[in-house]
């Protein structure tokens, strides 16, 4: 790949994502945007480039943005974060709902592992209060491709044995005959899946009591860290949870959101921050 | 250092599969049916077993179920790994007493997933 369409690519990336490529990741660029170049019959990024140049189009732009992010996820990937939205914030948040409907937003899911996690999780709270709340998970990603595969919520073979137990494997899916597994009825109506680009606002989706957003701040560039931060802590209900990955650093990132003092991984949206989702 | 046991009549799968657990910091033994299995179990038990479905002598479902019969054959956590699918396989074997279930085709990282879900990592 020459530097030019690297340097390219790095500024429609941040353009478009907030992503941060330094110029030590081009492997990376080539082998996320392999599907793309073969499918438009581009013999090289390069081409690929000059053809964004020539012929600028915002979709097939906004297209190459989302495949030059990071598809790595899993089932039950954040099971630490999972367990603690399931048995500190989501009870505290019943406490506090006057409706018993409680909603969790899981920002930047890929192909939706994590938020049919987090439907996994909660159809085993049988016996706890969580089992008779009205809870809508809602899944969004930046691209439209990982969206559909999240809302059809069939996975392969290898994708069902990395976090999900035998157990839970065989109670909430059904194997088809090309050997892929079917999320189950029961588990699709609670989870809906849409795009979203976390660096615009996100008001229609309304307010959330549960924030999940794991493996998207890392990738991203500083302003554009700040930014997403803003887009989430702008959703969150009063008092209520913005959850990242174990391993993220955000504090110091922005003010919008506080540590909790409760949970470990947890924020809650900050006083100052002025930040006002409706329920 | 944990021991797994690992039992199937492909001599690549032990060999592979040996490779992939002794990164997990396990002593590998290996057997190739499950009669070979139970012999080395009774004279010691390990702590864990991957077991193969479909094999000469004694087939896995057999192995696990005079297994769990023996004094302190209950101890062992028991991950078949086998080309059998589908849910009734699958629910078979945990009647049977297995504690998870590994299809193949499989690669270092869904046994490393399957051995934390059990606790053996």
């Amino acid at each position: 790949m020459q530097e030019s369409t690297f340097n390219e690519l790095a500024d429609l990336a941040l353009r478009n994502s907030g992503q941060h490529f330094a110029p030590t990741k081009s492997y990376l660029m080539d082998a996320r945007l392999s599907s793309i170049s073969r499918r438009e019959s581009f013999a090289t990024l390069d081409d690929l480039v000059q053809c964004l140049k020539a012929r600028p189009n915002p979709r097939f732009e906004q297209e190459v943005a989302a495949a030059l992010t990071s598809k790595k996820t899993s089932f039950f990937s954040e099971r630490a974060v999972i367990e603690q939205i399931m048995g500190h914030a989501l009870p505290e948040r019943l406490k506090l709902s006057k409706s018993g409907k409680l909603r969790i937003w899981c920002a930047g899911v890929s192909t939706g592992q994590e938020a049919w996690s987090l439907a996994i999780r909660l159809k085993e709270e049988v016996g706890s209060p969580l089992a008779s709340a009205d809870i809508e998970i809602i899944g969004s990603d930046l691209s439209t491709d990982c969206v559909e595969t999240a809302k059809r919520g069939v996975y392969g073979h290898f994708d069902v044995q990395k976090g999900l137990s035998i157990h839970r494997l065989i109670t909430n899916f059904n194997r088809l005959d090309n050997g892929e597994w079917e999320i189950n009825d029961d588990l699709r109506g609670s989870v809906f899946f849409r795009r979203q680009n976390l660096l615009n606002p996100a008001s229609d989706l309304g307010g959330f009591d549960v924030i999940l957003c794991s493996n998207v701040i890392g990738g991203l560039a500083r302003p554009a860290q700040r930014q997403v931060l803003e887009t989430l802590s702008k959703q969150l209900l009063p008092e209520a949870y913005i959850f990242f990955g174990a391993d993220e650093a955000i504090e110091g990132l922005s003010d919008t959101v506080t540590p909790s003092r409760e949970m470990r991984s947890a924020f809650i949206r900050a006083a100052s921050s002025g930040a006002t989702a409706a329920a | 250092m944990k021991h797994c046991l690992i039992v199937d009549d492909s001599r690549v799968v032990r060999t592979v599969a040996g490779r992939i657990i002794q990164d997990l910091s396990f002593t590998v033994s290996e057997a190739a049916h499950g009669a070979e299995a139970l012999d080395m179990c009774r004279k010691e038990m390990p702590d864990a077993i991957l077991l193969d479905w479909n094999m000469p002598v004694m087939n896995g479902l057999d192995f696990l179920r005079a297994l769990r019969r023996e004094e302190k054959g209950k101890e062992p956590v028991v991950v078949f790994c086998t080309n059998e699918n589908d849910s009734e396989h699958i629910s078979e074997a945990i009647r049977a007493g297995a504690n998870e279930y590994i299809m193949k085709p499989f690669d270092a990282e869904i046994v490393e997933s399957k051995f934390a879900e059990v606790g053996l990592v």
